[in-house]
């Protein structure tokens, strides 16, 4: 009886008992063992997920995006897990994935299949909504557009690894910084985003603005194209630089090897020839050693000197010093030059920069190779005055040029314009920077005199537009190979800057031992005209065009009778300059009436004259003299009303 | 009491849930809208391109003489004119 009475007492005694260890295994769970339990509870629901950073954006100078970040998609497949594997196969030789792949991933025996390359999410989305198909989003790095452009830009590998160019020197800036996810994980194990939890954003890298300018990219790529092809070359650089500021507008590099993927402008040296002569010429005049007009006897073109013989294209029995630069004399250049010491001589090259690399942001920059005078020969003096045993970039020698074109500032050539960090903010602007003066002012207003005569009627006339002045050298420079000149191989080379009297550019044309025509006047020069030419008449190609509409320009000649009809361009071109004056270009039409050639003028009668002499009248009279070989009469004929400016032809035997 | 007690528990537990589904709905909607604006983004990406490739010399340029039998004009036949500045223009 007393146990029935106290059976609910015990009942209740038993279940107090029970609460009593669920209650302290509670609290041994929550208070003592929490933090395990909490830990993996969170491992079970919770997972954390990198954020890779997208890398900065590199825009061209006029902020046109070049190279940028996307996300594209890695194909990753289970066989076994696809129902409907035939309309996977389908799908997937429709996204033009080859018949090899599609049989594998459509093969039950297979378990897992990595199908290769990156597709974009749009073309494969039908796929990666398939059961089955575990897609893995990679960011990846879209190509620049051109050659010229992956060479300078670089290239990434998969990772977003930088490998070369620009990628790679601002590598630092354009990574920027990952960043983590927290995902939430569900009872099958599919993850998404937690709505509560928020992981630590990616900082995307910082965009990079180059000085370069894509319209005049564009005309330059195809412009040394179509000059390789042209001349049987078997490559070519150009470079286009900002004669004011050094920035780099255009670098264009072609090579037959594949394995050349660098920007050969700036990695690979070669001797420039007679482009070099401009800088010993300038020297003797900053020291006072020489006068422009200072006459030299040349020989007749055919000199010998401490056993080794000089020669002359352009044969003369004597040159001023302008003349050594308008007709390119050896003779004349090594003579002079002896007026110069082993020392200063070194010096003067030193200074323009040659023998060491500009500074330009880019990886394996090749500094060239100026050898001191402790290691010259005794024929090094003659040899560098002509441009051997001297090995310079294009772009150190264009940056050279500016320096004669801006009145004798070397300037560090700039690549980069700006750099803004994610969220826009400025971290760097190109400002012009100074290396040194390299000659005065005055001189170098003597330099471009002379070098605007190499292409009014020198050895570069290929370059000579019809109503701009251009100014110029050119070079035809033999190849060494293993250590020995190789026998018909040459680099032409002419180096221009545009327009003549006040320089906006400066334009270097290098074709790797072209086949058709060696010289520098033959192949490069025209090259550099038709790149001038482009630029003139596009609207984005980062000329100052106000500074063009108040260039001096020569009244333009009426076309020889032999000459192609004028251009059948029906286009009228609109542009802003870089100020708040904008300009219309205007495209001549056909069928518009012929301009009055303002200006004309009677050619004077040269029959029976020496040559010097009707040279010297024809030039008087404000023509522009052609002289062509054999005997013939002058061209226009006497009396002939012709433009200020136009060419006269003179036989050389009269 | 108990009931009352009961009944609000379950309330609050339901709206806890409820809330947390509807957080976990709208999380995989946002997920699917940001995947979706990554691949737009990527097909922008290779659209601008095509179009840079498009455009460009090489092929435009070409094209032009080719078919339309355009040519880049020299020099002398484009002519720059200086509009005065726009708040000269009356």
């Amino acid at each position: 009886m007393t146990l029935f009475a106290d059976r609910p007492r015990l009942i209740h005694g038993v279940l107090a008992l029970f609460a009593l260890a669920v209650i302290g295994r509670a609290a041994k769970v929550q208070l003592f063992d929490g933090a395990r339990w909490a830990a993996r509870a969170r491992d079970q629901q919770v997972a954390a997920s990198p954020l890779p950073a997208p890398r900065g954006v590199i825009r061209d100078a006029s902020g046109e995006v070049l190279v940028e970040s996307r996300e594209m998609v890695r194909l990753r497949i289970a066989p076994r897990e696809v129902r409907d594997r035939p309309r996977l196969g389908k799908l997937m030789a429709r996204a033009g994935i080859g018949a090899d792949w599609v049989s594998r991933a459509t093969d039950s025996t297979n378990k897992w299949i990595e199908i290769p390359g990156l597709f974009l999410p749009t073309d494969v989305a039908m796929i990666t909504a398939t059961r089955g198909v575990h897609p893995l989003p990679v960011l990846n790095r879209v190509a620049p557009p051109s050659e010229g452009l992956r060479r300078i830009i670089g290239r990434t590998a998969d990772g977003g690894v930088a490998v070369d160019g620009v990628e790679l020197a601002l590598d630092s800036l354009l990574r920027g910084v990952a960043g983590s996810a927290t995902l939430l994980k569900d009872s099958r194990g599919r993850r998404f985003a937690s709505p509560s939890e928020n992981g630590t954003a990616a900082r995307p890298g910082h965009s990079v603005t180059l000085t370069i300018s894509a319209g005049l990219q564009d005309i330059a790529e195809r412009a040394l194209g179509d000059a390789v092809t042209k001349m049987g070359a078997e490559g070519g650089d150009i470079v286009i630089l900002d004669s004011q500021t050094g920035a780099i507008r255009a670098l264009s590099s072609r090579r037959a090897d594949p394995r050349a993927t660098a920007a050969t402008a700036l990695t690979e040296p070669y001797e420039p020839g007679s482009t070099l002569k401009p800088f010993i010429a300038a020297a003797l005049l900053e020291r006072g050693r020489a006068r422009a007009d200072e006459q030299m006897n040349t020989f007749g073109g055919k000199w010998t000197y401490n056993g080794r013989t000089f020669e002359d294209d352009h044969k003369g029995a004597s040159f001023t010093l302008a003349d050594v630069i308008r007709f390119s004399s050896n003779i004349g250049i090594v003579q002079f030059a002896q007026r110069l010491t082993p020392r200063e001589q070194y010096e003067v090259l030193r200074d323009a920069g040659f023998g060491a690399p500009t500074g330009t942001t880019y990886p394996s920059e090749s500094p060239g190779r100026l050898a001191p005078p402790k290691s010259w020969t005794q024929q090094s003096s003659a040899s560098l005055a002509m441009g051997y045993e001297i090995m310079v970039t294009p772009l150190q020698l264009a940056a050279a040029y500016a320096a004669i074109a801006n009145g004798g500032e070397l300037l560090q050539p700039a690549l980069i314009k700006e750099i803004h960090s994610a969220d826009g903010a400025l971290q760097y602007r190109h400002e012009r920077r100074v290396v040194r003066r390299v000659m005065s002012n005055a001189v170098a207003r003597t330099m471009r005199g002379m070098l605007k005569s190499v292409v009014d009627d020198g050895t570069a006339e290929g370059s000579s537009l019809a109503t701009f002045d251009v100014a110029g050298k050119t070079g035809t420079a033999k190849v060494a190979r293993n250590g020995h000149y190789v026998k018909g191989a040459y680099t032409a080379s002419f180096v221009g800057m545009f327009p003549a009297d006040a320089p906006q550019i400066v334009i270097l044309v290098k074709l790797d031992n072209p086949t058709k025509s060696i010289y520098g006047g033959k192949a490069a020069a025209p090259v550099t005209k038709t790149v001038l030419e482009a630029a003139i008449a596009a609207r984005d190609a980062a000329l100052d065009r106000r500074g063009l509409a108040s260039a001096p320009r020569h009244v333009a000649a009426a076309p020889p009778a032999d000459d192609p009809a004028p251009e059948p361009v029906a286009a009228t071109v609109v542009t802003e300059s870089a100020g708040s004056v904008p300009f219309e270009i205007s495209l001549e039409q056909p069928g518009r009436p012929a301009r009055v050639i303002a200006g004309a003028r009677a050619v004077p009668d040269v029959q029976g004259m020496s040559l010097r002499a009707a040279a010297r009248t024809l030039h008087r009279a404000g023509f522009r003299v052609i002289v062509s070989r054999g005997a013939g009469e002058q061209w226009p004929a006497a009396g002939t009303m012709a433009a200020a400016g136009s060419r006269v032809t003179v036989p050389a035997a009269p | 009491m108990v009931f009352a007690s009961l009944a609000g528990f379950v309330v609050l537990t339901t709206g806890v849930i409820w809330r947390r589904s509807l957080g976990v709905t709208r999380a995989r909607a946002i997920e699917t809208l940001a995947t979706r604006r990554s691949a737009l983004a990527a097909q922008r990406a290779r659209l601008d391109g095509d179009i840079r490739a498009a455009i460009s010399m090489e092929r435009l340029g070409r094209a032009a003489e080719e078919r339309l039998h355009m040519r880049v004009p020299s020099d002398s036949i484009v002519v720059t004119l200086q509009r005065a500045p726009r708040d000269a223009v009356r």
